[in-house]
């Protein structure tokens, strides 16, 4: 209460400084800012539309160094060669310095390597997911000029094998969607399991659109383990779980952050998901949270649902913020090089609210830092461009999904460590 | 001005890269009337070939052999070509529309295998590539765009002959003998099983060549590149260009190939603010209209076939072997 309470007087504070500044600031420049996102897919647009009002709100605070953000759309298709087509156009005819997108990552990696990285733009996505990103970054290849704010896999299996281990579970197996997201996490949850001393019996491959899953479920059935790790989105996870449940396996699993959803619920049955936890990069504990999810609600009728759009409001606004404090004239990698500024532990708290906009600018424009309460919490990125992010273990209960336990940053490194 | 001719050159090396597989499609369809409704399985054979070869060694993943550029090269085209040539041995007594979906199919269960082959293709993930060819030498990446985009030039242009001679030898006039009618062809001794093999596996080989430069540039690989909608685009840009002539294939490439990422561009730039969102889709309606539309006003693409009617040299030679 206090906190929020402060928060508000910071924003007031804010508020009066940048309505006296807004006049001083003629808005006679202006900075494009690239944006590729699958906009032709229907859940692709609105993780746009979430950056165009990025955009809309750090130009209603003052714009970035003054100048206005003028953000340019382009549809990747969900297809690579149209993607790095965007991305060179923006690049090479527009000449931004900075490039937000896109989801895909067989699309992002192409983009990363043949455009941005060789033209020094610096590249921030919201969603791309791939561990192939971490070896490029840290090879160097992407020379520091790569960012997203989708937590990798590791954080979250770091935490099921803490659950895991926790719950004495002494064997698992593993049922992954086989995507680059399912085949990451999958692969990094069965290491992370065998790292804490559980057996890993197999790791299952769980297609898209089968009729039905049974022959998966009796595969995993056959070694009797006494958990299962569920990688899975609902609508496959529900026909998988109802198989598996419907020929006698145990009801202990444990399920990552995509299966947080009322359809999975509802469809498997609370008394199926009592012995089940999942696991979450952490909701941030922070006013701005719900500033984002209060803001949005107003924004556009209704409260975001869908994946990737706290990711792409937070890729966006941390985006802009370093290339404020960079200046109107800088290029990718000076843009690059203010993000730690933006997501600074020791510095001032900022919502992400046009006030909180407002007041990071002026910070930031002094030399000073913030730390971005976001939409994903206060996130930092590590060398290679990945977000580090608390996590959560949650439960099925009758009003929804409930937060059962948060593990703190420190805590997730922790034991991340211990386990290598 | 640099920003300009940076970005001119990308675009003609992707469409160039995309005119080679529209030759190879030309040289199917065009000139043997086989309906490969599988083309991106062979340009995914030709990428991920070359990539196999030619990128290096990384943990739990097979391949890593560090060969050379050309040889990497070679061994995507040769990987796509001993494809085609097993797709051929098993699908070739198949016609038309059974062609196109046995080839369909091919593209759909290649696209599986490489997403579920994670110690052989990546999987998911895709796999990363080698550095792009002759890059430490040239230096700066505008320069280099240039120079990749005149290997691309090159790569057109020998392709492009190899056909032209390949359609003007009996060879090719054999090929169109079986196009317009089998029978007749087979009475006069031709082999029209043998001859389509031959085209569908020079003909993909090329798409393979398409694919080895893809990779060559982008140094990325995943399975989604091997979406349908590649095949669909090399159907779309042939069409439009008209079937059985090189220049129409080319023209074709290079005009779809435009109209498909410009007027995204142009879209950005003309569409109100309130319609950027759904530029996108608006984009897709524009691409199909104008498909439709070359379909209905000039069916035959815009530089349809022609076929010489001046007998050559050739064909008074066989006039004369005919007749005695």
């Amino acid at each position: 209460m206090m906190k929020r309470l402060l928060l508000g007087l910071g924003g007031a504070i804010a508020l009066s400084i940048g309505m006296q500044a807004a006049p001083a600031m003629a808005q006679d420049c202006s900075v494009d800012v690239g944006t590729v996102y699958p906009t032709s897919v229907d859940w692709g647009q609105p993780i746009a539309q979430t950056a165009l009002w990025v955009g809309d709100m750090i130009n209603e605070a003052g714009g970035v160094d003054g100048c206005e953000v003028n953000m340019i759309l382009r549809d990747d298709q969900n297809d690579s060669r149209v993607g790095v087509d965007a991305a060179r156009a923006l690049v090479d005819l527009d000449a931004v310095q900075l490039l937000i997108g896109t989801v895909s990552s067989g699309i992002s990696i192409p983009i990363l390597t043949s455009v941005t990285a060789p033209a020094g733009v610096m590249q921030m996505s919201c969603c791309s997911s791939s561990t192939r990103l971490t070896e490029i970054a840290a090879s160097g290849e992407a020379n520091g000029l790569w960012f997203r704010t989708f937590a990798t896999a590791d954080v979250q299996a770091a935490v099921a094998a803490m659950l895991a281990q926790d719950g004495g579970i002494e064997s698992i197996t593993v049922v992954f969607k086989n995507d680059d997201w399912g085949q990451d996490i999958g692969r990094i949850a069965a290491e992370a399991f065998e790292a804490v001393g559980i057996t890993v019996h197999e790791s299952i491959a769980i297609n898209d659109a089968q009729p039905s899953y049974r022959a998966e479920a009796t595969q995993a059935l056959r070694d009797q383990p006494e958990a299962l790790y569920l990688a899975l989105y609902p609508t496959e996870g529900i026909s998988f779980v109802r198989e598996w449940i419907g020929l006698g396996g145990t009801s202990t699993m444990i399920g990552a952050n995509s299966l947080k959803s009322d359809d999975f619920r509802t469809a498997v049955g609370l008394d199926n998901l009592g012995s089940f936890v999942g696991t979450d990069t952490s909701s941030p504990r922070v006013a701005s949270a719900d500033a984002f999810v209060e803001a949005y609600t107003e924004q556009f009728d209704g409260p975001p649902s869908g994946p990737g759009l706290a990711n792409s409001f937070d890729a966006a606004a941390i985006a802009l913020l370093a290339y404020h404090a960079a200046g109107s004239d800088a290029t990718g990698a000076d843009i690059a090089a203010k993000v730690p500024a933006v997501t600074d532990p020791e510095g001032e708290a900022i919502p992400a609210t046009v006030d909180g906009f407002a007041r990071a600018m002026d910070v930031l424009s002094g030399g000073g830092t913030v730390s971005y309460q976001g939409a994903t919490g206060a996130v930092t990125f590590d060398a290679n461009g990945n977000v580090s992010a608390p996590a959560v273990s949650w439960v099925f209960a009758e009003a929804g999904p409930s937060e059962e336990r948060y593990i703190s940053l420190e805590e997730v490194a922790t034991f991340m460590g211990s386990m290598n | 001005m640099i920003g300009l001719i940076s970005y001119l050159s990308f675009f003609l090396t992707m469409a160039g890269i995309m005119a080679i597989i529209t030759l190879g499609l030309n040289l199917q369809w065009g000139y043997t009337g086989l309906f490969n409704g599988g083309i991106v399985a062979f340009f995914g054979a030709g990428a991920y070939g070359t990539m196999i070869l030619g990128s290096g060694a990384e943990p739990d993943q097979f391949g890593g052999f560090d060969l050379p550029w050309l040889v990497a090269v070679a061994g995507g085209i040769l990987f796509a070509a001993a494809l085609a040539w097993v797709v051929g041995v098993l699908t070739l007594r198949l016609k038309h529309d059974y062609l196109a979906i046995s080839t369909f199919g091919v593209a759909v269960a290649l696209e599986s295998l490489v997403r579920n082959s994670q110690w052989l293709t990546g999987g998911a993930r895709g796999l990363r590539g080698f550095p792009r060819p002759f890059e430490e030498l040239v230096g700066d990446t505008f320069t280099y765009g240039l120079v990749f985009l005149a290997i691309v030039l090159v790569v057109l242009a020998l392709v492009w002959w190899g056909i032209e001679r390949l359609v003007h030898s009996p060879f090719g006039r054999a090929l169109r003998a079986i196009r317009e009618d089998e029978t007749a062809a087979r009475a006069l001794g031709k082999n029209p099983a043998r001859l389509r093999l031959w085209s569908l596996v020079i003909g993909s080989a090329i798409m393979g060549a398409g694919g080895a430069l893809y990779v060559s540039y982008t140094a990325f690989i995943s399975p989604q590149d091997l979406l349908p909608v590649l095949t669909f685009q090399v159907w779309a840009m042939l069409i439009v260009g008209g079937a059985g002539n090189n220049r129409g294939a080319v023209l074709g490439a290079v005009l779809i190939w435009g109209v498909w990422t410009l007027s995204g561009f142009a879209l950005t730039r003309l569409a109100p603010d309130s319609m950027q969102l759904d530029a996108g889709s608006i984009q897709y309606i524009l691409i199909g209209t104008l498909i439709v539309g070359m379909l209905l006003w000039r069916p035959e693409g815009l530089l349809p076939e022609r076929i010489s009617q001046k007998p050559t040299k050739m064909a008074d030679k066989a006039v004369l072997e005919v007749k005695q």
